[in-house]
């Protein structure tokens, strides 16, 4: 009998569900496999500390990590900014999202060194003025959230997507917050919370290009050149 | 799987702002939540996000093996790392004199209880078992910590199917007794011996009468089901925040419960701390589908840390923790029957059910095999004799546990995936053979011969429109034209019961329950008017303090804003029983509204007193007393307020205030009801499954918030479809969890789960003041056969009957391709 | 969990494969992320104690000389220890693993193993076929293997690439030994074109004891 040697012969039931379980890859995140925060930790004890520098909301932080420590705990444990959750320290639940100098990354994964000098936008900035985001107001009118646990980061990768596609079908929003888990909704609502966005966003645009209502401290410039050099 | 969107108008639920709806039309209306401004702005607190001054972090050292012999623990290294400031194993917590074994909630005349310590000494017996604990002065710090933990183990063999653990070859996980002809008889002929994995032998219904049945059957059909094993998956992972202060002897522990007192009430004999003493506050809470009802070692050793360091102490758990310790759910193996006359009426029913336990029992483990499974098999269905037989069994695996749906999902599962069976034996559509088989409307209240009176009932409705909505007949006639083409449609109905708040609680009591099944509810009308309920039930994500609001604004008359609802804090509410088992709007909703009405009647004694008027003649409505006949004599429920905090002029005989408590007790269950419909196109030779459709028709009562209902209804259907499609909880056969991570668990993405289409018929429950049941498990219990029932309806050209959950497209792929009958083509 | 394949090396013969992986030096060598390989007495043996001993040991020569390997060979029923330090997702623990060779009758071979680290450990078995070919040998391997602790966590899709990627290096290493004695052969044995039966195949049969 001869058998392959590269695809060794141990699938079970496991891989199958795993299959699903990752047939999308993470877009949204630059990461690699299953690294918990623990074992990416691990053996790395009385290190040095960085001074880094992160602008979160607009507000210019200074302070000092170990390079091992996670941009979400930097965020959450150093500077106060716990609306940004931690739900599976693996890139696989989403609930760590925030926006990175434009786009939507995955805080559980990225350490707060290579954040250094990035303009960061959390859920706490959100709204301006007083005023909600689109992506709020959505998610409040169409019962997008029970526990709300997933919902920060849930809203940064949708207002994300919708930076990229400002009017995408129902399909399309299924599969941009595809890096994102709700255990409460069954989706339909955040689809829908993210429609209702995509039609204030559209709404808001046509009236003046500097509307823009959505960018929360971020300058749409800074967007524009990091899709340019992508 | 892909699902089909934009073709079909899904009858969703437009949300109002608050103060566009009218006072009177407040309870009823779909209100946007008042939950979530703090929410969508990171504002609410869950626990990891809570601080202390000085705080420390706490990590629990885990088995390695499924079940091992402790030999030794060396924590000398651990102990000499820098920031370590103490590591703990099973001995410290022993010396310092804490019991330290969490009890069982539920008993049952055979169960054998066995000791559940919070950290393991001499034994693991699965992989979530604690070993030690290390306190570090940081996060990451007592994380390094644990890996210089020492740990010798003798592993030992492990077993973790159900149906194995109780042959009588299986390891035994327990010892039994000091008492050695308990358990270490060796072959000396006492047959009537039980297996040591045994938890439980249990039975309902007449043997008898089922056998009977049977024999006289024209009909029968029989099936193996396993339903297996899941993983709650609430969002937020478990996490403890726990605070001594030496002064006051006070310890305050913020945990993820959806209970608080009834974590107060068991904290406090597992650590031995006065129960006045324990303060314990349910923070926002990240979900729970139950995983945070129960009493875990984890919190209760934040806790003991807390105490014996005197310092605040957080625990937050990895995603693998909250895989390896949450309780699971589910973990059935069933054998079933089902028994019917010429005609297609079903004549009897009979189940045997191996049930895991997992390695200990939890809270409320020995529940959801038994009362909360067995009592559920009659279903919507007038079967005169059933009887189901459930042996409980340890195994290396999880404690399995109150699991969204807990029991029924299992019983739904066994019901519906017989009447399918039994409509094809019979040659019957399967929708008419239940609505056949349905027990008429006019047969209520309806005593089962699983020992539970329906109070109320009307299921044909629900099917009909559930029909309508799928434009059945039509349907049928495509699946027929589009299997000429080779394309495989399946249509799958669910036409389930669900038994809710559970109670009263002497009943409970009788069946073996170690707590009442009340609720508390205390109605406080401020001096001003405004108006704070305080409930002890403790909502995290279904809207309580929106729906509780629109409760009290009814019942009072004061403007839904005026309204605050408390939950979560034993040191606000009296006391509660908490979240779980659909209870929290007819038991805790029905506590708040019969304190609401309590305060009514004694502002109508302080209206009536300053109106110069009687009582009898003082008509309330909108918040406003007046006397009948005399409109301009009146007087609001404010002012009334008002004046009975004054307390210048009110009745001799009344105390000032304006404030009153309800324990409510309700009589019976409630017992939502209603029919879900999948339709799905499965490719036999990819194995994928796509949706073209997921109607809902639910009979949850009266419904105080439309769209919240909804949102409830969607997110159990969501968990439903997990399940049938694609979670699974594997343990290898040494007990190591093999999905270990979202990366080998598959929580259903957006992408997984159809577009929802729901509606609903409204028979209000006659046993409590709102006529409300419950919702928040009916999808979970529905969904996942009304998916099966739809995939072996597409495959039926091949001649599969059934295909155990998870369906994957693997599954699909051998069961098509196995089939004979094809071969021949 | 089980793994299993076949890896072909090319222009050899069984006894030269045989000869090749009956030598512990080799066998170390080829591993990745082997620090030492040392015979030992029992399954129990002091790490501590085996790492000094590493640390003092020189490096034995790589050889292809039966004379050489025949005397330092595996042989049926003893145990070996090694350090194996392995990459997995990461983290990269160090196993001490104990192998014992269960059964060695040519073609075949099975060992035993076990092998512990901080908070992960493996139990496994492994058997192995020297199976001809048109173009030289496939061995035939298969392990079932059941891993525990931290390292199961990860699940079996981060585990599997790892096994399967300690296994490719060390044939492929194994297959370069052979290439680069190969080159050397026809200089170091003339002899061997003519009868290869008479030359190095019958010398390592007859060093062997094939």
């Amino acid at each position: 009998m001869r058998r392959s040697y590269v695809h060794g012969e141990s699938a079970t039931a496991v891989a199958t569900a795993a299959t699903i379980a990752s047939t999308t890859t993470v877009t949204t995140a630059p990461t690699s496999t299953t690294i918990t925060a623990t074992t990416a930790a691990t053996k790395l004890t009385a290190m040095d500390t960085h001074d880094i520098t992160l602008t979160i909301n607009g507000t210019e932080h200074d302070l000092s990590v170990e390079p091992r420590t996670l941009l979400v705990h930097a965020l959450r444990d150093e500077l106060g900014y716990t609306g940004t959750n931690v739900g599976c320290e693996s890139t696989l639940c989403g609930a760590c999202t925030v926006n990175m100098d434009g786009d939507a990354v995955k805080s559980c994964t990225i350490l707060a060194v290579q954040a250094d000098g990035t303009e960061l936008r959390t859920v706490e900035g959100l709204r301006e003025s007083g005023t909600f985001h689109p992506i709020q107001e959505g998610f409040q009118k169409e019962h997008g959230l029970q526990c709300g646990y997933c919902t920060p980061g849930m809203m940064l990768a949708a207002t994300d997507l919708l930076e990229e596609n400002p009017d995408p079908s129902d399909e399309e929003i299924r599969e941009g917050i595809e890096g994102n888990l709700c255990r409460c909704t069954g989706y339909q609502n955040i689809v829908n919370a993210v429609e209702y966005a995509a039609e204030e966003m559209r709404a808001d645009d046509t009236g003046s290009t500097e509307t823009a209502a959505a960018d929360g401290g971020v300058p749409m410039t800074d967007y524009e050149a990091v899709k340019e050099e992508d | 799987m892909s699902t089909e969107t934009g073709e079909t108008e899904t009858n969703e639920v437009e949300t109002s702002e608050s103060s566009e709806v009218a006072l009177e039309d407040v309870f009823g209306s779909a209100i946007e939540r008042r939950e979530d401004p703090a929410l969508i702005t990171g504002e609410a607190e869950y626990t990891d996000d809570i601080q202390r001054p000085n705080m420390a972090h706490m990590a629990v050292l885990r088995s390695q093996y499924g079940h091992a012999k402790i030999e030794d623990i060396d924590t000398s290294a651990a102990e000499a790392m820098d920031g370590v400031i103490a590591v703990y194993t099973a001995t410290d917590i022993e010396e310092a004199g804490t019991p330290g074994d969490l009890p069982v909630g539920w008993l049952l005349p055979s169960l054998k209880t066995p000791s559940h310590p919070i950290l393991a000494g001499d034994r693991v017996r699965y992989q979530g078992d604690g070993v030690a604990v290390v306190v570090a002065e940081e996060r990451y710090l007592a994380q390094d910590a644990l890996d210089a933990i020492d740990v010798e183990y003798d592993r030992l063999d492990a077993v973790v199917d159900p149906k194995e653990a109780v042959e009588d070859d299986a390891p035994a996980i327990h010892e039994w007794s000091e008492d050695p002809t308990d358990t270490e008889t060796e072959d000396d002929g006492e047959a009537e011996e039980v297996p040591p994995n045994v938890a439980f032998d249990w039975e309902i219904g007449d043997a008898d009468a089922t056998d009977d049945a049977f024999a006289n059957a024209a009909h029968t059909v029989d099936i193996d089901l396993t339903n297996q094993r899941l993983i709650p998956n609430a969002m937020e992972p478990r996490a403890t925040v726990a605070e001594y202060l030496p002064g006051t002897e006070e310890l305050e522990v913020h945990m993820t419960s959806q209970n608080p007192h009834l974590h107060r009430q068991l904290m406090a004999a597992v650590l031995d701390v006065p129960e006045h003493k324990l303060h314990v506050v349910a923070p926002e809470v990240g979900g729970g589908f139950g995983s945070k009802i129960h009493h875990y070692p984890d919190e209760a050793l934040t806790a003991w840390c807390a105490r014996e360091l005197e310092r605040p102490i957080k625990w937050t758990a990895t995603r693998t923790e909250t895989y390896l310790t949450d309780a699971h759910g589910r973990d059935h193996r069933t054998h079933a029957e089902l028994a019917m006359d010429e005609e297609g009426t079903v004549t009897g029913m009979r189940v045997d059910t191996y049930a895991g336990m997992g390695a200990y029992l939890s809270t409320f483990a020995p529940s959801i095999p038994t009362y909360l499974y067995g009592t559920l098999l009659s279903g919507q269905y007038d079967i005169p004799a059933i009887h189901c037989q459930v042996t409980g069994a340890f195994t290396n695996g999880a404690p399995v546990d109150a699991y969204r749906g807990a029991g029924r999902p299992e019983a739904l599962y066994v019901v519906e995936r017989l009447m399918n069976l039994g409509a094809k034996e019979v040659g019957m559509d399967p929708a008419e053979f239940r609505r056949h088989n349905f027990i008429p409307s006019d047969d209520f209240p309806h005593e089962t011969p699983v020992a539970v009176v329906y109070d109320s009932g009307d299921y044909e409705p629900a099917l009909d429109k559930a029909l309508d909505m799928l434009d059945y007949d039509e349907l049928r006639e495509r699946q027929e034209e589009l299997r000429e083409e080779g394309r495989y449609l399946g249509i799958g109905f669910s036409s389930y019961i669900e038994a809710c708040g559970l109670a009263p609680s002497e009943l409970a009591g009788q069946l073996g329950a170690q707590a009442g099944l009340w609720e508390s509810g205390v109605v406080r009308v401020h001096p001003s008017g405004k108006v704070t309920a305080f409930c002890g039930t403790s909502g995290h994500g279904q809207g309580h303090e929106t729906t509780f609001a629109q409760i009290v604004s009814r019942e009072l008359g004061v403007p839904y804003e005026d309204i605050e609802i408390v939950e979560g804090d034993t040191d606000e509410i009296p006391q509660g029983m908490g979240t779980y088992g659909s209870r929290s709007a007819a038991v805790g909703g029905s506590a708040i509204a019969t304190s609401s009405q309590k305060v009514v009647e004694k502002a109508r004694k302080i209206a009536a007193h300053q109106l110069e008027a009687a009582e009898d003649d003082l008509e309330f409505e909108g918040g406003e007393f007046s006397v009948s006949g005399a409109p301009d004599r009146a007087m609001t429920i404010q002012e009334v307020a008002q004046q009975a905090y004054l307390a210048h002029d009110v009745p001799d005989d009344l105390e000032p205030g304006l404030e009153e408590t309800s324990f409510f007790d309700p009589e019976n269950f409630v017992f939502p009801f209603g029919t879900h419909a999948a339709v799905v196109e499965v490719d036999p030779e990819s194995g994928e499954i796509s949706f073209e459709r997921y109607a809902a028709v639910d009979d949850v009562g009266n419904q105080i918030n439309p769209k919240i209902v909804e949102g409830q209804v969607h997110g159990g259907i969501a968990q439903g479809v997990g399940q049938a499609l694609y979670e699974g909880a594997e343990y290898d056969s040494n007990g190591s969890l093999m999905t270990g991570s979202m990366q080998d668990y598959a929580v259903p993405k957006a992408e997984h789960i159809p577009e929802m289409d729901t509606d609903s018929t409204v028979t209000p429950a006659p046993q409590n003041p709102l006529g409300v049941k419950g919702v928040g498990e009916a999808g979970t219990i529905a969904a996942p056969q009304a998916v099966v029932n739809a995939v072996c309806d597409a495959l039926e050209p091949f001649d599969v009957d059934h295909i155990d959950m998870p369906i994957t497209p693997e599954k699909i792929w051998n069961a098509a391709e196995n089939d004979d009958s094809q071969e021949e083509i | 969990m089980q793994f299993d394949g076949t890896f072909e090396l090319d222009g050899t013969t069984r006894e030269e494969v045989w000869l090749a992986l009956s030598d512990p030096v080799l066998v170390r060598n080829a591993l990745p992320g082997c620090e030492f390989l040392l015979e030992v007495d029992d399954e129990s043996p002091d790490f501590d104690e085996l790492r000094e001993r590493a640390a003092e040991t020189d490096d034995e020569e790589i050889s292809m000389d039966p004379d050489v390997i025949a005397e330092r060979s595996f042989e049926e029923g003893s145990h070996y220890a090694a350090l194996m330090e392995l990459g997995v997702g990461s983290v990269k623990p160090s196993f001490e693993t104990v192998v014992t060779i269960a059964e060695r009758d040519f073609p075949d071979t099975v060992a035993t193993g076990e092998g512990d680290a901080s908070n992960s450990s493996f139990e496994m078995e492994s058997s192995m076929h020297l199976a001809e070919t048109d173009d030289g040998v496939g061995v035939e391997w298969a392990t079932q293997a059941d891993v525990f602790g931290r390292i199961a966590q990860m699940g079996q899709r981060v585990i599997n690439p790892v096994a399967n990627r300690v296994v490719k290096r060390f044939f492929q290493r194994v297959q370069s030994q052979l290439d680069d004695f190969g080159a050397e052969e026809p200089e170091t044995a003339a002899d061997a074109s003519t009868d290869p039966e008479a030359g190095l195949t019958g010398k390592i049969r007859d060093r062997m004891g094939i």
